[in-house]
């Protein structure tokens, strides 16, 4: 049995645009615009945001499912936690959808790129939930409570109102995965140094050159949304309270903001 | 994949879009088109003149591959952007030639869309496809 297939093996649609990291990255550095997309700065900011989350969430539900199947051995109640992941997941991905429609776009208007898919690459169950469950969704709750304030900075209700909702379920995901860690590696230091090795490489990849830092600290920009002119960060930020709820250690919480990127076992 | 129309959104109960859909340039769909008619005729200054200096080889290599008069049709079957940078995929059909697919972003600069980069997607499963 194949695990961890390769990102060209998921189905997309034929109209969809699909890249490698390095082509988005290219087309936006000539345009002018941070290559990363940490933080873009352009007019449709929040299409694009919005698109690469939903992107994300397709991507998330279809991980999950692969570690579900990937790992029949596994117990019980980890497949369970996998399989309503797969379903957690699938209900954000529609909730952006229905948010993308909200914000004028559509799924598709923008390439989708394989970089999240990439951080699935593990063998190991335990691996594979250190990197998507606290790793990615560690990221996703640094980026929902971002995209909340921004909501708020907006006065919109709909967006802040649907991407906490979406934001709960993270923090249980990275719960799990942190659960998972732990049990899976008990009494295997070992296997549990390689887990939180996996999982530094992908905080490490999402620290961006350790240009993240705390909501306190973060610089601001004027950013223009539709006809209204916010601030909003410069930078996307560290959610230590939702990280805190998350299950995060302060420890942990303050290597990423040091950029280190290491994660302590708890 | 677009959300099913659902009618007149003003009927319809629960908050109303924020913004309108960005509708691509009738410019670049025009150059999309003509550079497809270019690859098709096997006229390689053609699409030269339409490709940016960074691209031109990987355009080349692409022209190359396309025999005139092979191909008599094209459907543009993806489109996607960044900003203002469009990504485009088009297959061309011809009776006696299997499908060809290609993927290209073009890029406006003073009034003119060239081809930033391209891709021979035939026989890949997609742009992901290392």
């Amino acid at each position: 049995m194949q695990r961890m297939i390769p990102v060209d093996k998921l189905a997309r649609p034929e109209d969809h645009i699909l890249l490698p990291a390095q082509r988005l990255r290219k087309a936006r550095g000539e345009q002018g615009l941070a290559p990363g997309n940490a933080m873009p700065y352009e007019d449709d900011f929040l299409k694009s945001r919005m698109h690469g989350i939903c992107a994300g969430e397709f991507q998330a539900m279809e991980a999950a499912g692969r570690t579900l199947y990937d790992f029949p051995d596994a117990p019980w109640e980890f497949q369970l936690d996998m399989a309503r992941q797969v379903w957690d997941e699938s209900r954000h991905a529609e909730i952006y959808m229905k948010l993308l429609e909200y914000v004028g776009s559509y799924y598709g208007e923008f390439p989708e790129g394989e970089v999240l898919w990439s951080c699935t690459q593990a063998e190991d169950p335990a691996a594979r939930v250190a990197g998507i469950n606290r790793g990615l969704e560690g990221l996703a709750c640094d980026v929902f409570e971002q995209l909340i304030r921004i909501a708020q900075k907006m006065g919109d209700s709909t967006i802040e109102r649907s991407v906490d909702y979406v934001l709960a379920d993270e923090i249980t995901h990275v719960r799990m995965g942190s659960k998972w860690m732990r049990q899976l590696t008990e009494g295997d230091p070992e296997r549990l140094k390689r887990a939180q090795a996996f999982q530094d490489g992908i905080d490490d990849l999402f620290n961006f050159g350790g240009g993240r830092t705390t909501v306190e600290q973060a610089g601001h920009i004027k950013q223009r949304v539709n006809d209204k002119e916010i601030e909003i960060d410069a930078s996307i930020t560290i959610a230590r309270e939702a990280r805190l709820l998350a299950g995060f250690t302060e420890e942990e919480i303050d290597r990423l903001v040091k950029g280190f990127g290491k994660s302590a076992a708890y | 994949m677009k959300m099913p129309d659902l009618g007149e959104r003003g009927n319809v109960t629960g908050p109303q879009p924020i913004a309108q859909i960005v509708e691509p340039p009738a410019a670049m769909r025009a150059a999309a088109k003509s550079l497809l008619n270019t690859l098709m005729r096997g006229d390689r200054a053609g699409v030269e003149a339409m490709t940016a200096e960074q691209a031109r080889e990987d355009m080349g290599r692409i022209a190359n591959e396309i025999k005139p008069g092979k191909y008599d049709k094209f459907e543009l079957i993806g489109r996607g952007r960044i900003s203002r940078h469009y990504f485009l995929k088009a297959r061309l059909t011809g009776t006696d030639a299997p499908p060809f697919t290609i993927q290209f972003r073009l890029g406006e600069d003073d009034g003119k869309w060239t081809v930033r980069e391209a891709l021979n997607l035939t026989e890949r499963r997609s742009g992901w496809t290392k």
